[in-house]
């Protein structure tokens, strides 16, 4: 089963193939550098350049598999959760190329197919590997942080989900991008706050964890606003200390994710916890998880933690594969896991 | 077989066309929904008129002005369907869709569609030395701003509320001329006829030159200066339909 798959969610523009749900024969992904001068995601523009590239992405994608549209069984895009305007530019633009190609379309959830990234493995030269990766156990905790999202979740079986948490603010990722407005790294906030913590003391300053007792959800609005008091502060004795404050917001946030996800896993009879979405690439949240938890502990590589369409690709195999549950086929903004 | 599919506006239009005859249309008041509704209306017609997506060969969509998001949505899927068989693909201006029936009217023609904010998109056409053709560039602009360009009698079709009439009829008098409600709506039967024309006169442009009308919208001044950014010739014939 050979997969044509589109992800337009957000401000990435995704298109793969993607085989059985796991191989990936191709996965282009045009990111827009547009939106590093507004400091975040402009809805309008993002659409479209979305609808500006997909055609040569697209084209782009067939080429690099080696595949033409006759080799393609399925066509997939996401519908949903994320912005509106973008969403309906890929599946559009899917439903289009799969009713004229004569092949069924298939709408994913964006955050299955986060949880799906963790299936992925690349073909490199064209051969796939002697010994591919074995599958995640299932059941699973799987967390999704993004500048989305922020879910806990329990995997019981192939799209079977059941949400223990999610932030009741921010999502992690907003969190990530409004420290590192703050502190003056640039955007997207993930990579450059921890590229910063690293020459940091994360003991440097005590910040809050809010303790939503006995539940799986975050917060992140008081660690942010106590970073932003902080860093006030600091600010009127003299030069910001960058690389402390971002160790320290860096270990806060991670302290807050990895303590529900290992709580979360010791509560449930679980075999794996998956990681996926941006902020998944973070180094210092997964040692914090791993270091917490019993259990193996997967996590897809950083080009596959960001939006991308083979993940998109991996969970439409998994959506045929069990037909007797829902696809989602109309497009919504804010569709959850069920 | 042409495919015509506009989502311009709360208002969507498909329709079914052989090169002479329009053989099936679906239009319809989508509101924001456009997005889910396009395709089932597309199989619909499909169904109704038992053609195979196959006899399809060529697609046109309505690039605007109207909705930036409405507008994505008909130019994705037939980018998606141009990709996905091949058919050739052609742009039409949603102006030039809803002034094209009054053609034969002899009238001074100006489709109207809102731009939020009691701004209008409008333009103005006209039949001269029996061509029918686009005789102003691309009005972003309100109603008063718009009928200081009008000195003769005018026809105006389009997305016309009651208020937007009364509105016209005390600024024009009985210059003002209206259509009757159900030929002002744009139907995707005529973006059909105008899509195949094109077709026939030019070859394949690249699939990311069709792009959206995104004009910007200024919140008061009007902007007579802003030509229409494709098709470029204000001069070009639209065609006339054929006299019997
Ligand atoms: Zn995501």
């Amino acid at each position: 089963m050979r997969i044509l798959a589109i992800e337009t969610s957000c401000d990435e523009t995704g298109v793969a193939v993607v085989e059985d749900g796991r191989r990936i024969r191709a996965n282009v992904v045009a990111s827009q550098l547009v939106h590093q001068d507004t400091g975040g995601i402009v809805p309008e523009v993002a659409a479209r350049e979305h609808l500006r590239a997909i055609d040569a992405l697209t084209e782009q994608a067939l080429r690099d598999a080696g595949r033409g549209l006759k080799e393609i069984d399925a066509v997939a895009a996401t519908v949903g959760p994320g912005l509106i305007g973008c969403l309906l530019v890929g599946a559009n633009y899917a439903r289009g190329l799969a009713l004229a190609a004569g092949l069924p379309f298939v709408g994913v959830n964006h955050l299955e197919g986060h949880v799906y990234a963790n299936w992925l493995y690349e073909v490199a030269g064209g051969e796939p590997p002697a010994d591919p990766p074995p599958e995640p156990q299932i059941p699973a905790v799987v967390l999704i942080v993004s500048g989305a999202h922020s879910d806990l979740v329990l995997m019981e079986g192939h799209r079977r989900f059941r949400p223990l948490g999610r932030t009741i603010d921010d999502a992690a990722g907003e969190a990530f991008d409004k420290v590192a407005r703050l502190l003056g790294l640039g955007f997207p906030g993930g990579p450059l706050v921890e590229r910063a913590a690293k020459d940091g003391d994360p003991n440097a300053f005590p910040l809050p964890r809010a303790v939503l007792a006995d539940r799986y959800d975050f917060s992140f609005s008081g660690l942010k606003t106590a970073v932003l008091r902080r860093v006030r502060e600091l600010e009127a004795k003299g030069p910001v200390p960058v690389a402390d404050v971002a160790a320290s917001f860096q270990k806060a946030i991670t302290e807050i994710l990895a303590e529900k996800t290992a709580r979360a896993a010791a509560e449930h009879a679980v075999e794996t916890v998956l990681l996926g979405g941006g902020v998944a690439a973070n180094l210092a949240l997964r040692a914090e998880i791993a270091k917490r938890i019993g259990h193996p502990l997967r996590v897809p590589p950083p080009r596959l933690c960001t939006d991308n369409g083979a993940m998109i690709g991996a969970a439409a195999f998994f959506v045929l594969r069990h037909r007797g549950t829902e696809m989602p086929v109309a497009v919504r903004s804010d569709m959850k896991l069920a | 077989m042409l495919l015509a599919l506009d989502t311009s506006t709360s208002w969507a239009s498909v329709a079914l066309f052989d090169g002479r005859d329009v053989l099936a249309e679906e239009t319809w008041q989508a509101q924001r929904r456009q997005g889910d509704e396009l395709f089932p209306a597309i199989e619909r017609i499909l169904v109704n008129t038992r053609t195979a997506f196959s006899a399809v060969t060529r697609v046109a969509v309505a690039t605007g002005p109207g909705s930036f998001t409405g507008l994505r949505v008909a130019i994705a899927a037939g980018q998606g369907i141009a990709r996905g068989s091949g058919a050739a693909l052609v742009g039409v201006s949603t102006l030039d869709v809803l002034a094209y029936p009054h053609a034969l009217s002899k009238q001074r023609t100006c489709p109207l569609l809102p731009a939020g904010r009691d701004i209008y998109y409008a333009a103005f056409y006209q039949e001269r030395n029996r061509r029918w053709l686009r005789r102003s560039p691309l009005m972003v602009a309100t109603l008063p701003e718009i009928c200081r360009q009008i000195g003769t009698h005018t026809l105006f079709v389009g997305e016309i509320g009651p208020e937007t009439e009364s509105t016209l009829r005390d600024l024009l008098g009985p210059k003002a001329l209206f259509a009757p409600p159900a030929s002002r709506m744009r139907r995707a039967g005529y973006l059909a006829e105008l899509g195949w024309k094109e077709l026939e006169t030019r070859t394949q442009v690249k699939m990311s030159e069709i792009e959206p009308l995104y004009v910007r919208q200024p919140s008061i001044r009007v902007s007579f200066d802003q030509t229409f950014a494709a098709p470029p010739a204000d001069e070009r014939a639209l065609g006339l339909p054929k006299r019997s």
